[in-house]
């Protein structure tokens, strides 16, 4: 049944996007292209960061630190229910988006797209966010603010939280 | 800081492959890494400017606003302050429908200019509730579609890229009902503590804040209104 929905939400959202551009005389059309093209140009604006990041994990996988980082945490993960694959992307996701995609690219290769793993990935990036990275630009807009309160404990609070979560729903929709 | 990321993971695979003996697999593994980054971008392009140009459409013919008007009874009583006094209330309905659409770069300048004017009206160097709720629920928004992902998982060889998107709808719905909840459990307490610290110094009116249960009272009267 989730399957079903997964699998229908692109097709319906098309559908609405094709009933606006039939609709709108041209001028949709228009909106489209315009989009399309700076959407074309944020991810070409990746590729230099990406390169940069995919080299360095890549040759820490070569050089077999991965693997030895892994074996030491794996026992700690399996305990709390989370592959021990992940912890790349966990030190990476609240910093960068584009490291959090390289690594999580590089799990992809290794663990097998369809792997429990990949899966458990999916949803954490998924359902979290850069956290450093964004409160250190949302509150670049208020120059008076020096003490941020509650903001850093919440959200990593949250994404610790969302890690442990996303490994339980993870395993509920494939195990 | 991405410099020094990189900085210490070749330094890393340097010792670990010296130590291990896996050097001559090391000059290899950096040309396919750069290789394979390309690839990976390369494979997300097609989809990545197909869902920008279908956000684009969405928004010029005014469904974005739509959204963001049913949106408000909701952003109302996350963001009490702001839409009790309409300090930067447009701002933040966009930012937030932007973040909820997965556009999370569209939010940005609204949520900038957001945080701008409540710094601007506060001047204080403490956060206010409101700006602390905006960031948060930045950092852990409700995602429709993840549509990045789901094209990594096809370029990857999944058999089923989608099947993702329900688990991270149940993920992000639960993560960002939790930063609301955080939030509003942090701002009370302090709150409580502010007015308890007052008491004793002189009142500052930098800030004015009704305690809890009168904005609670306030906010049901403006919604059965």
């Amino acid at each position: 049944m989730t399957d079903f929905i997964s699998s229908l939400i692109i097709p319906l959202i098309l559908l609405c996007a094709a009933f606006l551009l039939a609709k709108g005389r041209g001028g949709y059309f228009d909106a489209f292209t315009k989009g399309a093209f700076d959407g074309l140009k944020t991810t070409v604006n990746l590729i230099p960061t990406m390169v940069l990041l995919m080299t360095a994990l890549s040759m820490l996988t070569a050089s077999g630190a991965t693997e030895l980082i892994s074996k030491y945490i794996s026992p700690v993960c399996e305990k709390i229910g989370v592959p021990a694959e992940i912890v790349p992307l966990i030190l990476t996701r609240p910093v960068s988006g584009s490291a959090a995609n390289a690594s999580f690219a590089a799990l992809l290769d290794s663990c097998g797209a369809d792997s429990f793993a990949a899966f458990a990935a999916s949803v954490i990036m998924g359902s979290s966010d850069t956290v450093i990275y964004i409160i250190s630009v949302y509150f670049s807009g208020a120059p008076h603010v020096k003490r941020t309160r509650h903001a850093v404990p919440v959200s990593v609070a949250v994404m610790l939280f969302c890690i442990f979560f996303s490994c339980y729903v993870a395993r509920k929709f494939i195990g | 800081m991405l410099g020094k990321c990189f900085f210490v993971i070749v330094v890393l695979s340097l010792v670990f492959a010296l130590a291990t003996g896996n050097i001559s697999s090391l000059a290899g593994a950096a040309i396919d890494g750069a290789a394979r980054a390309v690839e990976i971008v390369i494979s997300l392009v097609g989809m990545m400017s197909l869902w920008c140009g279908i956000m684009n459409v969405l928004k010029e013919s005014g469904i974005i606003e739509k959204l963001s008007r049913c949106l408000s009874p909701l952003l109302r009583f996350i963001f009490p302050n702001a839409f009790k006094s309409g300090l930067a209330k447009e701002e933040i309905t966009f930012a937030v429908s932007a973040n909820l659409l997965g556009i999370g770069n569209a939010a940005t300048p609204f949520a900038l200019s957001a945080m701008k004017k409540m710094d601007d009206a506060s001047k204080s160097p403490f956060a206010t509730d409101d700006m602390v709720m905006l960031t948060v629920l930045a950092c852990s928004p409700f995602n429709i579609l993840p549509t990045t992902l789901i094209a990594l998982r096809r370029a990857a060889g999944s058999a089923s890229p989608y099947r993702i998107i329900v688990p991270v709808w149940i993920c992000s719905g639960v993560c960002a009902a939790m930063s609301v909840i955080f939030c509003r459990a942090f701002a009370a307490a302090s709150r409580r503590g502010k007015t308890r610290r007052q008491s004793v110094a002189a009142p500052k009116a930098d800030m004015p804040r009704a305690p809890l249960r009168a904005e609670g009272s306030a906010l049901a009267r403006e919604t059965r209104r």
